[in-house]
């Protein structure tokens, strides 16, 4: 009689820790084959225009770095420019005066859409900033934005 | 008035840029790879980095900003940036300043692929450390394309995640640079 309670205290045991493993595994599987959401799906923190991000960040860059840094923005702008980069392309829209520019890389499955846009374009934005710095190459200050697409 | 300042500052950039001759980029792409044989994950690009090359004085340079980094799993990305590692929110942007050592050996003016050896500062994690690299350049009509593959000692730049002594993140990931000056 005591030994099959014990038993059946072990089976019980050894079906918890089964499921504890199992679900951990699960878990860090999924963990690790996570992709990034369709920035397309993704509700922008902020919505703003090319001319008032860059004067932000030229007034002060680490405030701003504290504000945007990893944030979904929309940005609305003229397109200044268009720039290849290896099999994607890149969108720029940039401050005359100052050289300042804020650009833009495509997500994966947008890369498409963003090569349809022209220089001179007026065009709205969504993509994860990643901040901005001063450029001494460029002597100017430069923003950056990553998985991004065209709302509008 | 506006117009006139324009003007003057179109006048003096082009004046600038004939007496540099120094060409830049800012989708020039950094590739990183700290992949090891227990994890396929650590892998990112960079496609929005500024670099320049100065054909005359041999010049060279880049500057990139950390969470520019694209990796495809949001886990591994948010471990690149945090502070075990690149500490970017402390240390937002990595660069390099260096010179093109054997700048004869390269003929800007004449189309052709060139090998070049660079030497130059490489600053990142808060830490400035000289790196020495072969890259290879290919003149064709007024267009630049450079590329350079290198390594880095994480240690050397006080990069020391556990990760890495687990041996699922590289001790020295390769970098490589690639930059299109037209």
């Amino acid at each position: 009689m005591q030994s099959t309670k014990s038993k059946s205290w072990l089976k019980k045991i050894a079906v918890i820790i089964l499921i504890f493993v199992v679900a951990g595994g699960l878990g860090i599987y999924l963990i690790f084959t996570e992709k990034f959401e369709d920035t397309g799906q993704q509700k922008a923190a902020f919505t703003t225009n090319a001319d008032a991000l860059i004067r932000e960040f030229q007034r002060n860059d680490s405030a701003a770095n504290k504000k945007y840094a990893e944030k979904i923005i929309t940005v609305t702008g003229q397109i200044a420019e268009t720039e290849i980069a290896d099999t994607t392309i890149n969108i720029k829209m940039t401050d005359t005066l100052t050289g300042s520019y804020i650009i833009f890389a495509f997500q994966e499955q947008h890369i498409k859409e963003a090569k349809q846009l022209k220089e001179g374009n007026v065009v709205s934005i969504k993509g994860s900033c990643s901040g901005g710095s001063y450029s001494k190459i460029l002597e100017s200050e430069f923003i950056t934005f990553k998985r991004c697409v065209i709302t509008k | 008035m506006k117009k006139t300042l324009i003007l003057f500052a179109m006048v003096g950039l082009t004046n600038f840029a004939i007496a540099q001759k120094k060409r830049t980029t800012t989708s020039a792409i950094i590739n990183f790879d700290a992949t090891t044989s227990l994890d396929k994950l650590p892998k990112a690009d960079n496609k929005t980095v500024v670099a320049s090359i100065d054909t005359k004085t041999g010049n060279v340079a880049f500057e990139s900003i950390i969470k520019s980094f694209t990796f495809a799993n949001p886990k591994m990305q948010e471990h690149f940036n945090g502070d075990k590692w690149m500490d970017s929110d402390k240390y937002p942007t990595a660069t390099f300043t260096g010179k093109i050592t054997n700048l004869a050996a390269v003929n800007f003016k004449k189309n052709g692929t060139y090998g070049a050896n660079v030497t130059g500062d490489l600053s990142m994690h808060g830490v400035t450390k000289q790196v020495t690299t072969t890259a290879t350049i290919i003149v064709a009509g007024k267009k630049i394309n450079t590329k350079t593959d290198f390594s880095v000692k994480l240690e050397d730049y006080g990069v020391n995640g556990g990760a890495i002594a687990a041996g699922k993140v590289s001790k020295d990931p390769k970098i490589s640079v690639v930059a299109d000056f037209k």
